[in-house]
């Protein structure tokens, strides 16, 4: 009966859109902290939900962030519909990036997001097919009392 | 102190509050409700940040802070103003009148907190050299953003620097001094710190960071401004003693926002001030957006200490006279840096202890409980107008849904649902799909 206990909400994220950029992922932080999820965890999460929602709005048209919280993990999915990647391998590698010069020199696409999505997730799954889109899965677990 | 300590630094006066939104609506921490058609301070969630206190039409939000009559139980009294103080008089008055005035109102002694601000940005540089802990280093100055952060932070405290503030330094030195210098008992001695805002009042009756205050009180800069005020346009103190001073330019300007990061040789530190500009940057270093910043000043009200909710002078004005003061006194250095350095070795300026996380209370202790109640929020929050007029006695329509779920308030306190009238406009306030 544990998994009907799942609080979950879609987030929809506009590419290119810096002005609303980070909003996202600052209402995801704002309910892991009503449901008394631990602060480093929430932490973890933060990053992971910025780096995600910040790749959607750099290399994508539009996406979505979908939130799932269980009683003993946290699972967050990024869907998004834009370039793809080429080579996951060469995208896993810090400082590797296929960002513009413009891009760049709005401070971004220093080639760490993926890598830092990865360093904070307990389970970090990547697929997605060029010219269609990224899908990530990010699992977080919640160890304690009331797993 | 023979008085009570207060958990808290804000009360609300029952007879002047009327019950309206004002305050409520102002609380950034969402710590007011109106029960009873007056305004009721959830103490657990309150940062003490004085924006109730701004608001209040009514003057019916009283900060709390020391009574002057309550300093007369120490035998020796020493008076230590903020530097506020020093912006409060117009811009021909010299600190040195200021501390002279304060002096001749019945303190033995007074002391300046600018050339201790100096002393705090050496040994902010010498922990900002040795120490790689993740970045940004947050300043803890201001006593409420170390609340705010403890509240609605956690995960940042460890980025609060381990280093007390000027005013708790101060008092330390001055007390091991003066006990060792006049031969008096060290508890005997009250040193009063004089401060623009009520905040400083709960973190010198509840520190976060050590057992015991260094102070031991504070009187507001509003309560003694009138006394201060007559007797320095009444007689003209001789102008040698005017400017004959040892305070530091330097010191002055931690007044001032961005004073604690002007000295720094870290040229990649921010200053922030207000409070909502405040929260947030502290979401930015939340999502590890702001790694790449060394240090951190952030002081909440507007301004920093100069729009402290205690002060008299328009804060503009006071920034005038500040600045005017730093081009008198100058940037010279007026500390041996040596000496700076060896007290910070000897761990003079440290924490007892770091800033413990003090995260509100979740929906429910139980999990599984809180996500429940989480959907069950998000559920009722579909039913509310949002539009967030604040009838109920919550700020908002999702802050009514949270205190619905956690038993406090109930579905028909919103007139929305509860008056015909409305009924029939269903989707009122709701946004057109």
């Amino acid at each position: 009966m544990r998994s009907k206990t799942v609080f979950q909400q879609e987030f929809k994220i506009k590419g290119g859109d810096f002005v609303n950029a980070g909003e996202s992922s600052c209402k995801i932080r704002n309910i892991l902290k009503e449901i008394g999820i631990d602060a480093d965890i929430v932490r973890r999460l933060a990053i992971i939900a910025y780096e995600a929602e910040m790749n959607v709005v750099l290399y994508a048209r539009h996406g979505a962030m979908y939130l799932f919280v269980y009683p003993d993990k946290i699972l967050l999915k990024i869907k998004d519909m834009g370039q793809g990647i080429e080579n996951i391998d060469l995208a896993m590698r810090p400082g590797y990036s296929t960002a513009t010069e413009e891009i760049r020199e709005m401070g971004f696409g220093a080639g760490m997001g993926l890598p830092n999505i990865k360093k904070n997730a307990d389970v970090f799954k990547i697929t997605s097919k060029v010219g269609k889109g990224t899908a990530l899965e990010i699992i977080i677990n919640l160890n304690g009392k009331n797993g | 102190m023979a008085e009570i300590s207060p958990l808290h630094s804000i009360k609300v006066n029952k007879k002047k509050c009327i019950g309206c939104v004002a305050c409520m609506k102002a609380c950034p921490t969402k710590a007011i409700r109106i029960r009873n058609q007056k305004a009721k301070i959830i103490y657990q969630r309150c940062i003490d940040c004085g924006e109730c206190l701004r608001v209040c039409p009514y003057n019916a939000i009283v900060p709390i802070t020391t009574k002057p009559s309550a300093v007369d139980i120490f035998k020796y009294k020493i008076a230590l103003p903020s530097p506020v103080l020093y912006s409060q008089f117009g811009h021909e008055i010299m600190p040195n009148e200021i501390l002279m005035v304060l002096k001749e109102m019945g303190f033995d002694q007074v002391y300046d907190e600018a050339s201790v601000c100096e002393m705090i940005n050496l040994a902010i540089e010498e922990y900002l050299d040795e120490n790689k802990s993740p970045r940004p280093i947050i300043s803890s100055t201001c006593p409420v953003v170390v609340r705010l952060i403890q509240r609605l932070f956690p995960s940042l405290c460890k980025h609060i620097i381990p280093i007390e503030p000027p005013r708790e330094i101060a008092a330390k030195n001055l007390r091991q001094e003066i006990s060792k210098e006049k031969n008096i008992p060290e508890q005997e001695i009250g040193i009063i710190h004089i401060t623009p805002c009520s905040a400083k009042m709960v973190s010198i009756n509840h520190p976060e960071t050590m057992e015991k205050s260094h102070l031991d009180g504070a009187l507001s800069i509003r309560e003694i401004y009138n006394k201060v005020m007559m007797k320095l346009k009444k007689e003209k103190r001789p102008l040698m003693l005017q400017t004959q001073t040892r305070i530091s330019g330097i010191g002055i300007g931690w007044s001032i926002p961005g004073g604690e990061i002007r000295g720094l040789k870290y040229s990649n530190s921010v200053s922030v001030s207000g409070l909502y500009d405040t929260i947030t940057i502290l979401e930015d270093v939340e999502s590890g957006k702001l790694k790449d910043i060394e240090y951190l000043e952030c002081l909440i009200c507007p301004d920093g200490c100069l729009g402290g909710p205690l002060t008299v002078e328009n804060r503009f004005i006071a920034k005038s006279n500040i600045l005017r003061l730093i081009r008198t006194f100058g940037g010279k250095k007026r500390v041996d840096v040596n000496f700076v350095k060896k007290l910070y070795r000897d761990n003079f300026f440290s924490f007892e202890h770091g800033v413990k996380p003090k995260p509100f209370a979740p929906l429910d202790k139980n999990r599984s409980k809180a996500i429940k109640k989480m959907k069950l929020k998000e559920k009722i929050i579909e039913k509310l107008p949002g539009i967030d007029c604040g009838v109920c006695g919550a700020p908002d329509c999702r802050t009514l849904a949270e205190d619905i779920v956690r038993g406090d308030a109930q579905l028909k306190d919103c007139i929305y649902l509860t008056t015909k009238k409305y009924k029939r406009k269903e989707n009122y306030g709701k946004k057109k799909n």
